[in-house]
């Protein structure tokens, strides 16, 4: 039987005989099989190979697998009816938990981290509370209620906080007046008292601008930074060939001028991007002015030390080198007082300003078979290298390699050929 | 010519006696008894415990069957029965009626059955080759259904595994092929090889010798 003389192949036959034809060709099969001896024979055998494997009979499943079965289910159903939480699964449950769990010990952590960071940020925790409760704050800790604790730490920190710093900007404007030694930075011009009640803030502005006119855009840049008396902390320009020139500058411009700036530098060309940011150092140049203060009270008591009692030489030296000390110590917090203050009075906009670039053509780029011969011995390099970087491999782990494919080779080769033996016979 | 109409009702026969393993009509809610088995899954889903009852007892023999076929030993065809059903009664939430019910509840079967055949594997490759069961041997000595088990173990195991699907299982060509992850196509032509060459076995006369010992080589399969 061959498809040459039959339109009806032996497969269709059996699938006729299984009902997995459709309705027409099973009809024209049908037909096939009436007047087709070797068709109808085919037919006859596979019908007599189908009622051969019907003889195959199993025995009935025993009824404890009922039972068992039956069983499993009564157990299943009965918690849905008693307690409805054990529908939900345990995995759920336990996500559920561990979300939960997640935020609790979350929630603790912002709270008590958040606890240490206001502690932090007016003064040192333990003192802090104490100086709290001798300046007079009104409220110690024990006196409130576990509440609202937090809230009542918090205001007093705040309120004692205000008071240090009116005792400091009162201390400081005495100073000034010359009440003190007349020594040191105490002597400003009483500055320091006027930014514990405003906020001392340094900005930061971040410009990204596209020009056309590149160098019409980079001379207005000179000019606003002379109308507004600023001046470029740094500036770099890059003026390459057949790409986009660019000027990425830092520039600082003064904090009452810094609006009026920024809106002059967005009419350089199109404004890309800005962000803009402040960072406020109140609390920082408090505290440097309060170590300043105190340096210099320790440097006047050494110097009447060293004017007013007699001693041995080491004694005199020593002092001495203590004074050196002190002295060093304040010239370097007033140079840090002043750079902050600098900060402060002056704004600094990092500015990104590029060209609109046009490429154009010219004759200065290699030909075609330059680049292709610079690129065929650029790709000759790679694969040296890479090659190279492959021998060096081997030659490093070889060794170690063949150690360990030679311990493992003859277990492994057992238990594959244990394992294929088990898989295909017995 | 008058010689195929015959054959044809022959094969109708044939597939008449197949339903030994049919599922059993029960005398319980007669509802229940024309639910078809999607509605009976549906049913048990939503906390039916009779539709469930009536499931089993449709398909408790045929699932028998199937692993019973598939496995020289009862006790191990009987616990994997039972695995099945148990896992049809766990994962009775997440039911949807894509497919037959037949459908799903043979290809949890045959996923089981597939781990069973693997961890037996697994278990003669680490502790070494089992020896054959002596027990099931002499059982199988007086099995009236060697003749048909030994042909059946000369055939490919997938050729086979095709063969039984479709004879006691009765999955038509496209359930078997998404079964077996096979094109349907591929599936007609084994199934017909698997015929053409069991027919030959059973055609040809009987060996003198001793017969084989079908035991482990047939779940290995």
């Amino acid at each position: 039987m061959n498809s040459a003389t039959h339109q009806v192949t032996p497969e269709e036959v059996m699938a006729f005989l299984d009902g997995e034809l459709s309705s027409a060709r099973a009809q024209s099969v049908f037909e096939h099989v009436k007047h087709c001896a070797d068709c109808a024979s085919l037919a006859a055998e596979l019908g007599n190979t189908q009622r051969q494997l019907a003889t195959w009979r199993v025995d009935a499943l025993p009824s404890r697998v009922e039972s068992a079965v039956f069983e499993r289910l009564d157990q299943q159903n009965a918690p849905l009816r008693k307690a409805t939480w054990k529908w939900i699964g345990v995995r759920p449950l336990l996500t559920v938990s561990g979300v939960a769990a997640a935020l609790v010990i979350g929630f603790l952590f912002a709270t008590v981290s958040g606890r240490s960071y206001r502690a932090n940020m007016y003064m040192e925790p333990r003192p802090a509370s104490q100086s709290v409760a001798a300046l007079g704050g009104g409220t110690t800790p024990r006196q409130v209620s576990s509440k609202s604790k937090a809230i009542a730490e918090y205001e007093t920190l705040l309120r004692a906080k205000q008071q240090l710093a009116m005792r400091s900007s009162l201390e400081l404007e005495s100073a000034g007046r010359g009440e003190g030694d007349g020594n040191g930075p105490i002597d400003e011009d009483g500055r320091a008292t006027a930014d514990f009640h405003q906020p001392m803030i340094a900005r930061t502005v971040s410009l990204t601008i596209v020009t056309k006119d590149f160098p019409a855009s980079r001379a207005q840049l000179d000019a606003i930074l002379a109308r507004y008396h600023g001046y470029a902390a740094q500036l770099t320009a890059n003026n390459a060939e057949n790409r986009a020139r660019s000027i990425t500058a830092s520039l600082r411009v003064p904090a009452s001028e810094l609006p009026a700036a920024i809106s002059a530098l967005k009419n350089l060309g199109h404004l890309e991007s800005e962000s803009q940011s402040g960072e406020e150092v109140t609390q920082q140049h408090a505290d440097l002015v309060a170590r300043l203060k105190n340096a210099s009270e320790t440097e006047t008591r050494l110097q009447a030390i060293l004017q007013q009692r007699t001693g041995k030489v080491a004694d005199v030296l020593a002092v001495e080198q203590e004074i050196a000390r002190v002295r060093g110590e304040i010239e370097q917090m007033q140079a840090e007082q002043k750079a902050l203050e600098h900060r402060v009075d002056f704004s600094t906009i990092e500015l990104n300003l590029t060209e609109e670039y046009k490429a154009q053509l010219d004759g200065s780029s290699p030909s075609v078979s330059t680049r292709m011969h610079n690129a065929l011995v650029n790709g000759f390099d790679h694969a040296a290298e890479s090659l190279l970087g492959l021998l060096l491999f081997f030659m490093e782990a070889g060794p170690i390699l063949l150690l360990w494919s030679a311990v493992l080779f003859l277990p492994a080769f057992f238990l594959i050929r244990r394992y294929r033996r088990a898989a295909t016979a017995s | 010519m008058q010689e195929a109409l015959p054959a044809i009702v022959l094969s109708s026969e044939a597939k008449s006696i197949t339903m030994n393993d049919e599922p059993a009509q029960t005398e319980a809610n007669p509802e229940f008894c024309k639910a078809s088995d999607e509605r009976l899954m549906l049913a048990f889903s939503q906390g039916s415990t009779e539709a469930f009852a009536e499931l089993f007892v449709r398909y408790k023999q045929p699932l028998y069957g199937f692993f019973r076929r598939r496995l020289g030993d009862p006790a191990r065809a009987e616990e994997l029965t039972q695995e099945t059903f148990l896992v049809v009664l766990r994962s009775a939430s997440r039911y949807e009626p894509r497919a037959l019910f037949r459908t799903y509840l043979y290809a949890i079967g045959f996923k089981i059955l597939r781990a069973h055949r693997h961890r037996a594997v697994l278990r003669a490759t680490i502790l070494g080759l089992q020896k054959p069961d002596q027990m099931a041997s002499v059982r199988e000595a007086h099995d009236a259904n060697l003749t048909v088990r030994e042909a059946l173990s000369k055939l490919q195991s997938i050729e086979r595994e095709i063969l039984l699907l479709r004879e006691f299982e009765q999955l038509s060509y496209s359930e078997i092929a998404d079964l077996l992850r096979l094109p349907v196509n591929t599936v007609r032509s084994r199934l017909f090889r698997a015929r053409a060459t069991l027919r030959d076995i059973l055609a040809a006369p009987a060996p003198q010798a001793a017969p084989a010992k079908l035991t482990e080589s047939e779940e290995h399969a």
